[in-house]
């Protein structure tokens, strides 16, 4: 829908290899060891041009997972790796531009600007100097302009449709100028044409030797962004692997508790649920 | 209006004030003897001006820290603890037959102050390192109930002391609790502890814009929450306490100031807290100047005239057309 204009960012010089590495992670509903547990000994590896997408059902843990990749949520077992290196041992500055972590709520409690929102952090280094020099940076525009936010630029946050606002925070998540991405549900709130934007954006970010790690609940969104999926059943179950593997009918039925079937279109997946099945109990 | 030209604009109001409260006395417009001049004009502007840009500061930090844009110096119990010092060193210096000097309301204000930080960081001190998931966060709620729990507990030690002292203390009191720059002419310690108080949180200043949007996201970007929410608690409870213990507790500045900044289009942190130092300060000196010959010889206190030049011009502004972008 859009004309991408090439750009002038490249992760590929900045290392290749494995981005982010997490081995048997296990994790527990709200951090603590008393609640349930989300799911087991979780493996996954990222690597530069990847795209993960985490999909399963309500409170099956796609947002903790992501936030534990991001070091902000509790393991119970299990270590994460970025670049090789435990989220433990890394300064956390210098984490900050290797990977950027998006919430899926955000709070504006003061007004501000599209524009000084989306350059929060960037340009980290130059201190209280990067926050004043948004306005004519060239690099903020582009993105503004790549998420079709140009228009909005000197709007308030505050002022915002849901899915204004979640493109303003894909901005500020573009604009840390991390290789690898963290994504809580980016597409929520946005219309077809905007989820198609989306996906097309981070597909490129892959290509410019970026990494994504993204929750989505639109299944056939899913099967367009990911190269790898990570399902969680919601009931301490998680399988991770290749796209094709992991985004099957049968198994995606059993876990969201509905009949799902798969419809080849054009040599892409389009996932239906079939609509004489009753919801069956999947637990 | 952009943010630098917002910043000259203070620069200019600050300095117009600072001349304005130097020439206005209660005595006539105009240059007073030397003596006058130094001794009671010369320190009252320079008080009014360090509680005024501390209260302001205060406010600016709170809001930032709560992530609530009503939030004020005042919300943390920190004057709350002063008053009960301040007006409690005067109830007890008059049973024990004692005159007391300036110093030992401001004092007593002090030692309130001091205790009111101390029970809010002793009962929040764990609760302040935690970093929820959500963005929300519950650190922040944590911290304005509290607060506005001591502040509820000291108000009513306030109405006690009122009701336990003589005819002849009300007054003076009564005026320590409006806020008052009568007879202020120690500045020195209010502008120590605003330096104190930038210097511990404006060079990191851009962590607060971060933290404001979300303690998890503010941890990935490399923040120390815990440590920097402490330290931003710590300089706005010295600079409030310090400007309450000058002044008394001048209302509405600390609110007001960093709000009307925001809406001018002054909203990053490390310009805010400058700005609204030099704001906030030339405020409280324009309405004390104001305050003291408008009915000359009489002196009002300031904060009853800083609220009513400030009420309506705040609703105003709120009233006004939500500027949508600058």
């Amino acid at each position: 829908m859009t004309a991408l204009a090439p750009s002038p960012r490249a992760f590929a010089d900045r290392g290749s290899g494995v981005v982010l590495e997490a081995s048997a992670v296990s994790l527990h509903a709200g951090g603590a060891a008393r609640q349930r547990r989300l799911f087991a000994r979780l493996d996954l590896r990222v690597a530069a041009g990847d795209r993960w997408v985490v999909v399963g059902p309500n409170g099956a843990g796609k947002s903790s997972l992501l936030a534990a990749l991001a070091g902000v949520f509790p393991i119970a077992s299990g270590s994460v790796r970025v670049d090789g290196i435990d989220l433990a041992a890394w300064a956390p500055s210098a984490l900050a531009a290797r990977r950027a972590w998006s919430p899926q709520f955000w709070s504006d409690p003061f007004p501000a600007t599209v524009r000084e929102t989306a350059a929060l952090a960037h340009r980290r280094d130059a201190g209280w100097r990067g926050a004043l020099d948004a306005r004519d940076d060239a690099e903020v525009e582009r993105v503004l302009g790549l998420l079709l936010l140009a228009a909005l630029a000197d709007s308030d946050v505050q002022t915002l449709s849901g899915g204004e606002r979640q493109r303003v925070a894909l901005a500020t998540a573009l604009l840390q100028d991390a290789p690898l991405l963290l994504l809580d549900e980016p597409a929520s709130h946005l219309d077809l044409a905007h989820q198609r934007l989306l996906v097309e954006l981070l597909l490129r970010h892959a290509d410019e030797g970026g990494a994504v790690v993204t929750s989505l609940h639109d299944l056939d969104l899913a099967w367009d962004l990911a190269s790898h999926v990570v399902l969680l059943d919601g009931r301490g179950g998680a399988v991770a692997g290749r796209r094709d593997d992991v985004l099957v009918a049968d198994r995606l039925g059993a876990v969201f508790g509905v009949a799902i079937e798969a419809i080849d279109l054009g040599g892409a997946r389009r996932f239906v649920v079939a609509p004489d099945d009753p919801v069956t109990e999947a637990r | 209006m952009t943010p630098p030209r917002a910043l000259v604009l203070a620069v200019a109001a600050a300095l117009l004030a600072c001349i304005v409260g130097v020439l206005a006395g209660s005595s006539g417009f105009g240059l007073a003897s030397a003596d006058i001049m130094t001794s009671i004009r010369v320190p009252r502007v320079l008080a009014g001006f360090g509680a005024g840009a501390a209260l302001a500061v205060s406010g600016a930090l709170m809001q930032l820290l709560t992530r609530n844009a009503l939030a004020d110096p005042y919300v943390l119990g920190v004057a709350g603890g002063a008053a009960v010092g301040a007006l409690g060193a005067i109830l007890v210096a008059a049973a024990a037959g004692m005159q007391l000097s300036e110093w030992g309301v401001a004092g007593g204000a002090a030692i309130g102050a001091a205790a009111a930080s101390a029970l809010l960081f002793g009962l929040l001190w764990r609760r302040l390192a935690s970093t929820a998931t959500s963005s929300g966060g519950d650190g922040a709620a944590a911290l304005l109930l509290v607060g506005v729990m001591i502040g509820s507990g000291c108000s009513a030690l306030v109405s006690l002391i009122l009701t336990l002292a003589d005819e002849g203390q009300l007054r003076g009191m009564v005026f320590w609790l409006l806020g008052d720059l009568n007879g202020a002419t120690h500045w020195e310690i209010v502008w120590i502890a605003l330096a104190l108080a930038l210097a511990a949180v404006w060079p990191s200043a851009r962590e607060l814009d971060w933290l404001a949007r979300g303690d998890a996201w503010a941890a990935t970007l490399g923040v120390a929450v815990g440590r920097r929410r402490r330290t931003v608690l710590l300089a706005a409870s010295l600079a409030t306490g310090a400007a309450v213990a000058t002044a008394g507790t001048i209302g509405f500045v600390g609110l007001v100031v960093p709000h009307a900044l925001r809406r001018l289009g002054v909203r990053a942190a490390p310009l805010l807290l400058p700005a609204s130092a030099i704001a906030g300060g030339a405020f409280v000196v324009a309405v004390d100047a104001v305050a003291r010959t408008i009915v000359a010889p009489l002196q009002l206190p300031v904060g009853v005239l800083a609220a009513a030049v400030g009420v309506p011009t705040f609703i105003a502004m709120l009233l006004a057309q939500p500027a949508r972008g600058r």
